[in-house]
């Protein structure tokens, strides 16, 4: 019984803030300006640099992904991708790792700063274009996708709360603590990360990101680029690719 | 010799003539401690390095200074307004309360 | 053989439990306990911006009288999303000319533990009194854009900025 009570007195707080705290329209506006000069450009540029110094830049990620130069902007703005080398659903940052292990060099751990601002870099290259994550690809996105949504809606951990528990129209409001809860689709998020987090002051890739709501909601955190984690951000992403949005990397969040 | 740190200098709009005026932007990855936090692993405090004078010159000619305090945001943002006389280049001298001392530079290409 | 090692050898291994046992959960909310205890307690060190606001204002006017002046714009948002990275825009609408201009920007704030941010030295060269930076706020406070004139006198505004805490991760 308790297990019940918890969402629906959360809930209600989630339900009572949102009003009064509401983002005002020149508020929005001073944060939009924030992102013409967002620190996150300087670690994008230093992402390419690493790439170029230690992965052999972009030709080597093309002739990794047997992708030509043209082809190259639209075919990373459709990650996490079935990589057929590697034999798996798998985001950005595991393609730099596995081209760090082909390569005989050291192999970075996800959650390291190289990897974070490769990832952000070459996701970059894919600015302007749509998100075009494609689900139906292959039997293996079509696992992952129904992966990410179960896992999405799962409700899991002491609070008894699922992702979409706060992330869904059903909330009214839609802030949490005075702090805007994005509707996925809606708010670009699969466009929109790797990102500078003003409250790290780093740059987060999405998983990343995960792993922090995970702790705050009392949900076990999922590894980085686990099958799992994988799954829920093909899920998510996906959700920016039916609102038809435009990759705008890198980003600005709180 | 100070660490290369990163920044980037912004002329805004990209076109402009002589006698315009345009917005300076000056971005830098700066901790900017305050020396009053405290590290989470090891329960020490941080020590206080934060960027404290700014100097913005034209041609080696200084054109707006500035004191920072601990009060910035890490990877600090100014923004200021500058005249184009011609063609030349904006500099940013920066030094930090460690002794740390460095310039970014920006191109100033007027189209006349 | 060699393909599935290779691949093997780069991915992480999936996660296994995806509901926490008794355990993880009882580590997971010290940990959070930890968390906050370190936030919260911070040290009483007077550094030389450890300054009330009066006492900020005079070093910074020597003492001089200070009127409230609505020639300057001050922007900063109502509601800060976070107090990490709060932006601060001055345009102060005087002439900045050799007859009269604006000398100076300092932008204060009034409840951090430190609490001048910037002092900006502008010069004819601006052509105008413009200055934005982003600052930090430890809590919902006031800033303040104090600015010297030509002439010597001193006029100010300040904006009462909001900063809410909380939100998720």
């Amino acid at each position: 019984m308790r297990k019940l009570l918890l969402p629906l007195a959360l809930m209600l707080t989630v339900a009572t803030a949102g009003e009064q705290f509401a983002m005002s329209d020149a508020d929005k506006k001073m944060y939009e300006e924030m992102q013409e000069n967002n620190p996150a450009d300087i670690f994008v540029d230093a992402g390419s640099e690493e790439l170029e110094d230690n992965l052999g830049g972009e030709e080597a990620l093309q002739n990794f992904l047997n992708v030509s130069e043209k082809e190259l902007p639209k075919y990373i703005a459709g990650f996490p991708r079935y990589i057929t080398k590697l034999d798996n659903v798998v985001g950005i940052d595991q393609v730099l790792q596995a081209m760090q292990v082909e390569q005989g060099k050291k192999r970075t751990s996800l959650n390291e700063e190289p990897i974070t601002i490769m990832s952000a870099y070459v996701k970059s290259l894919a600015n302007d274009e749509l998100v075009n994550i494609d689900i139906n690809e292959n039997k293996e996105m079509k696992a992952s996708y129904d992966l990410g949504k179960i896992i999405y809606e799962k409700v899991r951990g002491k609070r008894g709360l699922s992702c979409k528990s706060c992330h869904s129209k059903a909330v009214k409001g839609l802030s949490l603590r005075t702090q805007t809860l994005p509707r996925f689709g809606e708010a670009g998020t699969g466009a929109t990360w790797p990102a500078y987090r003003m409250t790290k002051s780093k740059m987060r890739t999405i998983q990343q990101r995960f792993q922090g709501c995970m702790e705050d909601s009392i949900h076990t955190v999922l590894p980085l680029g686990s099958k799992e984690m994988v799954a829920l951000e093909v899920y998510i992403t996906n959700e920016s690719k039916n609102e038809k949005k435009i990759i705008a990397i890198p980003g600005l969040k709180r | 010799m100070a660490e290369k740190r990163k920044a980037m200098v912004k002329i805004k709009p990209k076109k402009f003539k002589v006698g315009d005026t345009v917005k300076v932007d000056f971005i830098v990855i700066h901790p900017m401690d305050t020396g009053m936090a405290k590290d989470k692993e090891t329960g020490k405090i941080i020590e206080a390095h934060y960027i404290d004078n700014i100097t913005f010159s034209f041609d080696g000619k200084p054109f707006t200074t500035m004191k920072v305090w601990e009060s910035v945001s890490t990877n600090p943002y100014f923004s200021i307004k500058y005249k184009v006389t011609g063609k030349g280049k904006i500099t940013v001298d920066y030094t930090d309360n460690k002794g740390e001392k460095n310039s970014k530079s920006k191109k100033v290409k007027p189209k006349a | 053989m060699e393909r599935r090692k290779f691949i093997q050898s780069i991915l992480t291994a999936s996660a296994v439990a995806m509901v926490a046992t008794p355990n993880q959960l009882m580590a997971e909310e010290a940990k959070k306990e930890a968390k906050a205890e370190a936030k919260t307690d911070t040290p009483a060190l007077k550094g030389p911006n450890d300054l009330t606001l009066e006492e900020a204002i005079k070093v910074i006017t020597g003492g001089k009288e200070v009127k409230k002046s609505d020639k300057i714009k001050l922007t900063v948002p109502e509601i800060a999303e976070n107090g990490a990275v709060v932006p601060v825009k001055v345009l102060v609408n005087h002439p900045m000319t050799e007859k009269e201009s604006v000398k100076a920007i300092h932008v204060l704030n009034t409840a951090n533990g430190n609490t001048r941010c910037v002092d900006v030295l502008l010069t004819l060269a601006n052509v105008e009194a413009y200055f934005a930076t982003r600052i930090k706020l430890s809590q919902t406070q006031e800033v303040m854009a104090l600015v010297e004139l030509s002439d010597g006198t001193f006029i100010n505004t300040a904006k009462s900025v909001k900063v809410t805490i909380g939100g998720c991760g």
